[in-house]
């Protein structure tokens, strides 16, 4: 019985110990919105395509999800990173400022206000309306009479990497790669890829990191970082009766990323 | 008891003489969009030939005894074997999903990487059969092999890693987080240190092998340059980095990274190979369909001949 015990208290010390040493090498990222979207299979994507990183590297990455209704239920301590997929601003500015520890991800919302708001722990991956509009600017410069539209990604985007990524994607959720899937997918793949670089789960060395030193491969040809607004600067794809005409910028109207967008903050917000 | 060792010696030779094949002094580059492999006269620096092969071709790879020139046909997903003398193919085989570039082993063997699959796979040209599967990371693309035959690196572009394989058993014994999109890499003569490239990030990277570290990292140029091909001078000195968008090769100082020169080529450069003796550069340049020729004494371009559509690869039967 006392062998029994010890063994058990044993066990428990062992536990612990390989629970604390474990610990260090984990992520733990929280997605908040509905799960029947295309947004959490982006997010999924990316997990899965960061625990293949994990697996060469001894790091383990943990996706859980919860709706903005049950938020309030969740001890959101554990996290380093949170994932908004959710339609209503004012709702996002509120979440984001519960939740000011620990880096959110916009992957769904386009207002140009929240980029001007700059919330300092808030980053958009999904392009904003002013991007989008631009993009279609440009190439009306060239083309006064399309009606192209302007994306963030197309399934039918081949170059550069653009093809190996719509077809995991296709393969593994049976669904084409639309714009919020690849917003969320590069959410996970661009933090959990930086939190590897720093070997630490920090938020507060994440945000620097992810403010100073990023080069992104979202699989568009253009590395890419972040704005002072938090906008994820990226190419953007011009579609015309389900096509992609060109990307943006549009070349021989521009060649830089900042031409579409807002760069700035409204007000400069040290907070 | 003196005799003995002479007699070995001399039987190596002759046998040594025997395996290889002579030399041709052909340049063989390989253009993806033309289904074509263009064959060079390395003395005129001229096209003498131009075979049909498979579909989309672009890793191009001898094998050891100069034998066998190797070609993927990727869309075929196999690759194709020429005869280097006569310029016929001889036969083809299986390559796996989509095969893209390749490395040969000393021992003979391909390691190829297979984009779509996440892995790399071992192969033995004259059977066609897979000896080996080494899962790596995602979307693998570069292959290199030291020169013992002892590591082999391959480069994953969506996990950002080299992965050091440990030829013996093919198992992977270090993974290497480098830059953004890492497309090619390159050993040291002795093959304790190695050197990449990161395509999105623009760098170049000096790794320890041994220990799997990184002991160096540089910016390749300005925000055009997206490197692809390295190689190492002779003397170890100098390396070569394909500029990609930069339309030049890039010279940089080996030991500290610094960027010595630039030499203009034609457009979006990717694939390089050097002579044997080290004096010559052969470089794809993809979209101006052309290949420029560099001398390394003065490290200046002095040729450019037209090939196929958007050529690919290069290797020297020198």
């Amino acid at each position: 019985m006392i062998i029994n015990k010890l063994l058990k208290i044993f066990a428990l010390i062992l536990g612990l110990q390989m629970h604390s040493i474990s610990w260090a090498n984990e992520m733990n990222l929280l997605f908040i919105g509905a799960v029947n979207t295309s947004s959490f299979l982006g997010a999924k994507q990316g997990l899965t395509e960061a625990e293949l990183m994990g697996e060469f590297l001894g790091l383990h990455y943990n996706l859980d999800n919860v709706s903005i209704n049950d938020l309030n239920n969740i001890d959101a301590s554990k996290y380093t990173v949170a994932l908004l997929a959710i339609n209503d601003p004012i709702t996002f500015t509120n979440v984001a400022k519960t939740l000011k520890q620990i880096i959110i991800f916009n992957t769904a919302l386009t207002n140009d206000s929240l980029r001007e708001n700059c919330i300092n722990n808030v980053f958009h991956t999904i392009p904003s309306e002013k991007m989008l509009q631009d993009a279609e600017q440009q190439y009306r410069q060239k083309y006064p009479e399309s009606i192209a539209i302007a994306q963030a990604w197309h399934h039918d985007f081949v170059k550069f990497a653009a093809r190996d990524l719509n077809k995991r994607y296709k393969a593994s959720t049976g669904k084409n790669m639309d714009d919020a899937a690849w917003a969320a997918w590069a959410a996970v793949k661009l933090v959990t890829d930086s939190t590897a670089r720093l070997n630490s789960t920090d938020p507060k060395k994440l945000l620097d990191y992810l403010k100073t030193s990023l080069l992104f491969d979202g699989q568009k040809g253009s590395d890419m970082n972040f704005r002072e607004t938090g906008q994820l600067r990226q190419p953007l794809l011009l579609i015309e009766d389900s096509k992609i005409v060109t990307e943006a910028p549009v070349r021989g109207v521009s060649n830089s990323l900042d031409s579409m967008g807002i760069l700035s903050c409204k007000t400069k917000n040290a907070q | 008891m003196k005799i003995f060792p002479a007699i070995s010696a001399t039987l190596l030779f002759l046998s040594m003489s025997n395996v290889f094949a002579d030399v041709t002094g052909r340049v063989f580059v390989t253009n993806e969009r033309s289904n074509t492999v263009s064959v060079i006269n390395i003395d005129t620096l001229e096209v003498e030939s131009t075979i049909n092969v498979g579909e989309r071709p672009r890793g191009i790879g001898i094998s050891p005894d100069g034998n066998e020139i190797y070609v993927t046909a990727s869309e075929e997903n196999k690759i194709i074997v020429i005869d280097p003398e006569s310029l016929e193919i001889i036969r083809s085989f299986s390559a796996g999903s989509d095969p893209e570039t390749f490395a040969v082993h000393p021992n003979g063997n391909i390691y190829i990487s297979n984009e779509d699959d996440g892995k790399t796979t071992v192969i033995n040209p004259k059977t066609g059969e897979k000896v080996a599967e080494i899962r790596v990371g995602l979307e693998p693309e570069g292959v290199a092999i030291s020169s013992s035959g002892e590591y082999i690196i391959v480069t994953s572009e969506s996990t950002n890693m080299l992965h050091i394989i440990r030829a013996a058993d093919n198992t992977i014994e270090n993974n290497i987080l480098v830059g953004a999109r890492p497309r090619a890499a390159i050993f040291n003569q002795v093959g304790n240190i190695a050197f990449a490239t990161a395509e999105i990030s623009g760098e170049v990277i000096k790794v320890n092998v041994e220990s799997g570290k990184i002991i160096k990292q540089a910016s390749s140029g300005d925000s055009n340059s997206k490197p692809k091909d390295i190689l190492l001078s002779k003397d170890e000195s100098t390396l070569y980095v394909a500029g990609g968008r930069a339309n030049s090769v890039i010279v940089m100082d080996a030991d500290t990274l610094e960027i010595i020169k630039k030499v203009p080529v034609g457009k979006r450069v990717w694939g390089l190979a050097m002579t044997k003796d080290g004096n010559m550069i052969f470089t794809t340049d993809g979209v101006s369909g052309t290949v420029s020729v560099i001398d390394t004494q003065t490290n200046e371009k002095i040729k450019t001949i037209d090939v196929g559509e958007f050529p690919w690869g290069v290797a020297i039967h020198d």
